[in-house]
């Protein structure tokens, strides 16, 4: 199996980027049975409480398990995941 | 674990040496800013650079044939860093290993820095967006968790005693999670964590990759083939298909390659025909974590 490209839209989703919070959602989190995506805050944010961060983006990270199931492409309400390869 | 028994365990195991557990060794290593800047964004751990390449999608760059070969040992040596520039950030010098459970309640018991804390477990949520109060931190590592309010149980206290610790322990490995224990970083030892495959961080690397984030258990699990009677209720217990039943034998056989020795298959086994080893004494298995 070649690669795999997984990409997330960010101005849909991820509320530093004029997307959702992906705390209030993580649908695709759930459904991936192999967990390719993670939730973490934004990168390159300035955060007010470095503490508690309040932006938060999707990142798959894992692309070589992603078996292509295309579950978090349907799941996503945001129509915010595409996939290629 | 052989290298790290002998660098750090004063003659026995790494996890069973009090030393790793003091405050004087968290200080004497000044943790407190340490721990605070790994814990404040933990969660990015994975898409941070190493060598000045990014860590997302690092399944396939590990495959590359001489960047992935150089990136592997760059990550080992990352995660086995004890040296005095450990970076933070990229979780230097952070790796465990499988414990039955007896091991995690004499840690518990005995050895682990109070205060003790129960907070969310940051793999789960991180990988699968779920809120389970499960990981057990203690030391210098429960002062800084208690000031990031995203890990904060909301229906459970965050401050046990020694004795519920042991008991939130038991009830995820009769869950089917198996107890880990974790340098954070090397040689300080702050966490006992209920890990189940794949949306345990450290899990993920050792499976899917290869890497050495988690050492297997100082046992291994051995199945008496006189006394299993094939009921099957050992086999959903394994997270690393180490069991399967042979319609043949009429029996379960064990593959002790597998089997990282967590001890969950002993635990339900009605005919007590589940015993754990020795890894060491197996001659096929000695020095092989
Ligand atoms: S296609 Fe399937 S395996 Fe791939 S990321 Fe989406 S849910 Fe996961
Ligand atoms: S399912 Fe879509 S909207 Fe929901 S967290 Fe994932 S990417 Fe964001
Ligand atoms: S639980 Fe015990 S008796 Fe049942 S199959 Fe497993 S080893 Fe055999
Ligand atoms: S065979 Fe038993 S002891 Fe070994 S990894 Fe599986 S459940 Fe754990």
């Amino acid at each position: 199996m070649g690669k795999t490209k997984i990409r997330i839209n960010y101005s849909k989703c991820g509320n530093a980027t004029g997307g959702i919070d992906p705390r209030q959602c993580s649908r695709c989190l759930y459904i991936c049975e192999p967990a390719v995506f993670i939730r973490h805050p934004a990168l390159k944010v300035k955060e007010e409480n470095p503490y508690d961060p309040q932006y938060w983006q999707v990142t798959p990270v894992w692309l070589s398990l992603c078996t292509r199931c295309l579950k978090c492409v349907k799941a996503c309400p945001q129509n915010a995941i595409a996939i290629t390869w | 674990m052989c290298k790290w028994c002998m660098r750090h365990g004063a003659g026995g195991k790494w996890y069973l040496n009090a030393r790793n557990y003091s405050n004087e060794l968290a200080e004497s290593m000044n943790l407190q800013a340490y721990l605070e800047e790994q814990w404040k964004n933990f969660e990015q751990v994975y898409i941070r650079k190493i060598m000045g390449i990014s860590s997302i999608d690092l399944g396939n760059k590990l495959k590359m044939p001489i960047i992935g070969r150089i990136l592997r040992w760059s990550v080992e040596r990352m995660i086995h860093s004890e040296s005095l520039n450990r970076n933070p950030v990229r979780a230097d010098g952070h790796f465990g290993q499988v414990i039955p459970i007896e091991e995690a309640k004499l840690i518990m018991m005995n050895l682990a820095a109070e205060p003790i804390i129960k907070n969310y477990c940051m793999c789960r949520m991180m990988q699968k967006g779920l809120k389970d109060a499960c990981c057990i931190n203690f030391g210098l590592l429960s002062s800084v968790i208690e000031k990031l309010p995203r890990f904060i149980p909301e229906n459970s206290k965050l401050h046990i005693t020694r004795e519920e610790a042991v008991e939130a322990l038991k009830e995820q490995n009769l869950k089917g999670r198996i107890a880990t224990v974790w340098f954070q970083p090397v040689p300080y030892i702050n966490a006992i964590c209920s890990c189940e495959v794949p949306q345990c961080g450290g899990l993920r690397l050792r499976m899917d990759f290869g890497l050495y984030t988690v050492y297997k258990a100082e046992y291994v699990a051995e199945v008496n083939s006189d006394l299993c009677q094939g009921c099957r209720s050992c086999i959903s217990r394994c997270q690393f298909n180490a069991l399967r039943y042979s319609p043949t034998l009429e029996r379960v056989i064990i593959d002790p390659i597998k089997c990282f020795g967590c001890g969950l298959c002993r635990d339900v086994c009605p005919q007590k025909a589940i015993i754990l080893t020795p890894r060491e004494e197996h001659p096929g298995l000695k020095g092989k974590y």
